[in-house]
């Protein structure tokens, strides 16, 4: 716990675009959605990640000013959530997690029209809607009802609902929710793009790791209300970025290989025989290659094609986050329960 | 082709806007704009203009007969604050019933409201926007055959003095109207914005506005009919808004031997405070109805 309040008050208050400072809400019935929640996200794509009932939801309605707090503070792009709402919101853009449009509208109309209730001037808005679902793929399709669309599209509008206002920061709660792999790796493309390309901070919420370590900048993870850990991506994995390189034979010549080209690549330790490292490099099959960026990619099938070597893995390691936060969770579960057993002890004796 | 043409466009980039925004009133008045034209089923498909449109031509209709009749020679038979007093209740009540849950219901049944909240609107103006559209709508329905009538009348008027009657007739008729629709917009929409399924919407303002009506009219039958000077035919009108509004109409100083109510006598104020706090009621009701939903 001290850990993470040190990291979580060091004033990286500059730019943050959302601040909170011991932000607890506690619904009727006292069921505690947030619990002392303090963090300072960074301009970029933040993935804001946590179990269902974890407390996203809830986070993502006080920063947009639609529930108050039970204690604590929120601030977004500087301003105080429940002072300035309506500034805020001004601000914002949000894609809500479940379903949100009518059938019976056309997406021009209805982004239009949301555009209008974001203070767009007519003329703007009809622009903006008409732009925002084309920056979101949707073309000629936009002047059909909604109701035809497929789950993909639909979420593609929702999309271009929360750009139509021009935020500086979007809040997207689950986009890839009910979408296939293949429209899970566009809509990530997608909102990668948008952070990216058009250089509007977001925060990402999701409860699947995998995705969200894919296109984020920083990751905010939650747990039961409280902070686990918040970070850059890169931190968080460190060296887990990685691409697993299998190779039937030949790996010694291989990591020379990529050695001389600049790639520093480890050998897997072997789960079963670690007892010498002569003994695991000759069984290892599979080398580690830091992830640089795409030209790792290339690297690696260059030296591959080169050496002849018949390959039978190339896979990019991700889960290694999720891996993490399991830990750190088990790690803060083992230290309360020891906590607990000296106090015991201390108690007893 | 069209991926490439695609392609090009795309690379036009993406653009912020940093130009003026409009204020909290004028985002009001786009969504009651919006609202407004979808009371009439403007922006939507056919099916959603066919019953306010012929709600709209049938009150429309008597108006255009007496005008025209009016013009041939005869006397204008219906009254500006009276007019087709039952055929009127039926209409209004056809309407509001299929058009509040098209201003409300489908905004809850398709879960749109957190994209409204999600933008700078506080909690009380999306019910304040769509209760203003209502009002705008059921004017429409009401004022306007008020206004051929009128206008036919004065068309075959002889001498200005006869003008100036027919406008000191016509002031109080538009002011029943605008008594009507801003109560029965409210009613409507605080029952229809209970559920966010259309059907039971409807049916629960039609069965309140019709079932009410009826007990109201028994009750002032069974009291002695319309002419009635009983206590219990005076306050029998109370059990139903429209008998309400009639009975607001007399003891503003219409007309007591035309209309729904038997003559509310001393009891005119009572029937003022009951049309007053049935509006409170239903706007509260409305106000509080969102300010739970706006958090959900």
């Amino acid at each position: 716990m001290q850990s993470i309040q040190a990291l979580t008050v060091d004033p990286v208050k500059t730019g943050a675009v959302i601040e909170t400072m011991a932000l607890t809400k506690v619904y009727p019935g006292d069921v505690t959605a947030l619990d002392g929640l303090t963090v300072s996200v960074a301009p970029g794509v933040t993935g804001l990640v946590g179990a269902n009932g974890a407390g996203k939801s809830t986070l993502i309605k006080i920063l947009l000013g639609l529930i108050p707090p039970t204690r604590g503070q929120a601030k977004v792009l500087g301003h105080d959530c429940q002072a300035r709402g309506e500034t805020i919101r001004t601000l914002l853009g949000y894609m809500p997690e479940h379903d949100c449009l009518p059938p019976d509208v056309t997406a021009t109309e209805f982004v239009t029209h949301l555009g209008r209730i974001s203070g767009l001037p007519p003329t703007v808005a009809k622009e903006r809607a008409a732009e925002s679902l084309r920056h979101v793929g949707l073309h000629e399709e936009r002047y059909r009802l909604i109701g035809t669309y497929s789950t993909g599209m639909k979420q593609r509008v929702k999309l271009a609902q929360a750009l139509v206002g021009a935020p500086r920061l979007l809040l997207l709660d689950e986009p890839t929710n009910g979408l296939d792999p293949a429209g899970r790796t566009a809509m990530l493309e997608l909102i990668s793009r948008i952070g990216t390309e058009f250089g509007i901070s977001m925060v990402v919420a999701s409860h699947l790791l995998g995705e969200i370590e894919r296109i984020c900048d920083h990751l905010v993870a939650i747990d039961s209300g409280r902070l686990l850990r918040a970070d850059t991506i890169t931190s968080f994995t460190q060296a887990s970025q990685v691409l697993a390189v299998e190779v039937e034979e030949g790996l010694v010549q291989l990591r020379a290989e990529l050695a001389a080209r600049g790639l520093t690549a480890t050998v897997q330790a072997s789960t079963v025989q670690a007892s010498t490292a002569q003994a695991s490099t000759a069984q290892a099959r599979t080398l580690l290659v830091p992830l640089g960026g795409d030209d790792t990619y290339d690297v690696v099938r260059d030296c591959v094609a080169a050496l002849a070597l018949p390959l039978c893995r190339l896979q990019q390691r991700r889960h290694q986050v999720e891996e993490l936060f399991r830990d750190e969770r088990d790690e803060r579960h083992e230290r309360h329960e020891r906590d607990e057993r000296d106090e015991e002890v201390a108690r007893n004796g | 082709m069209a991926n490439q043409a695609a392609g090009v466009i795309h690379d036009l980039g993406y653009r912020g806007y940093d130009g003026p925004r409009l204020g909290r009133a004028q985002i009001i008045r786009a969504l009651t704009w919006h609202s407004f034209r979808s009371a009439f089923g403007i922006g939507r498909g056919v099916k959603g203009k066919i019953v306010p449109v012929l709600a709209f031509i049938a009150m429309c209709l008597p108006a255009f007969v007496n005008a025209f009749a009016v013009a041939r020679g005869n006397a204008r038979l219906f009254g500006y604050d009276v007019y087709v007093p039952t055929l009127r209740v039926a209409l209004v009540t056809i309407f509001i019933a299929a058009q509040a849950p098209e201003l409300v219901s489908r905004d809850l049944r398709s879960r749109v409201l957190p994209l409204y909240f999600c933008r700078p609107l506080r909690r009380g103006d999306y019910p304040l926007a769509k209760y203003l559209a209502l009002i705008a709508a059921l004017l429409i329905l009401i004022e306007i055959p008020l206004l051929i009538l009128y206008v036919g009348t004065i068309a075959s008027a002889k001498g200005g003095g006869a003008v100036w009657d027919e406008t000191r007739a016509l002031i109080p008729g538009l002011g029943v109207g605008l008594m009507w629709a801003v109560l029965m917009a409210a009613i409507g929409l605080v029952l229809a914005s209970l559920t966010g399924r259309r059907a039971y919407s409807t049916g629960i303002v039609a069965i309140s506005c019709v079932l009410t009506f009826f007990l109201s009219l028994l009750l002032i039958q069974a009291e002695g009919g319309q002419d009635a000077t009983a206590t219990g035919a005076r306050v029998a009108g109370l059990f139903s808004p429209f008998t309400i509004l009639d009975g607001v109409r007399v003891w503003l100083g219409g007309n007591p031997h035309v209309g729904l109510v038997a003559d509310p006598g001393r009891y005119g104020p009572l029937y003022g405070l009951v049309a007053v706090v049935l509006l409170a009621a239903c706007l509260g009701g409305l106000a509080a109805r969102y300010r739970k939903v706006s958090q959900s």
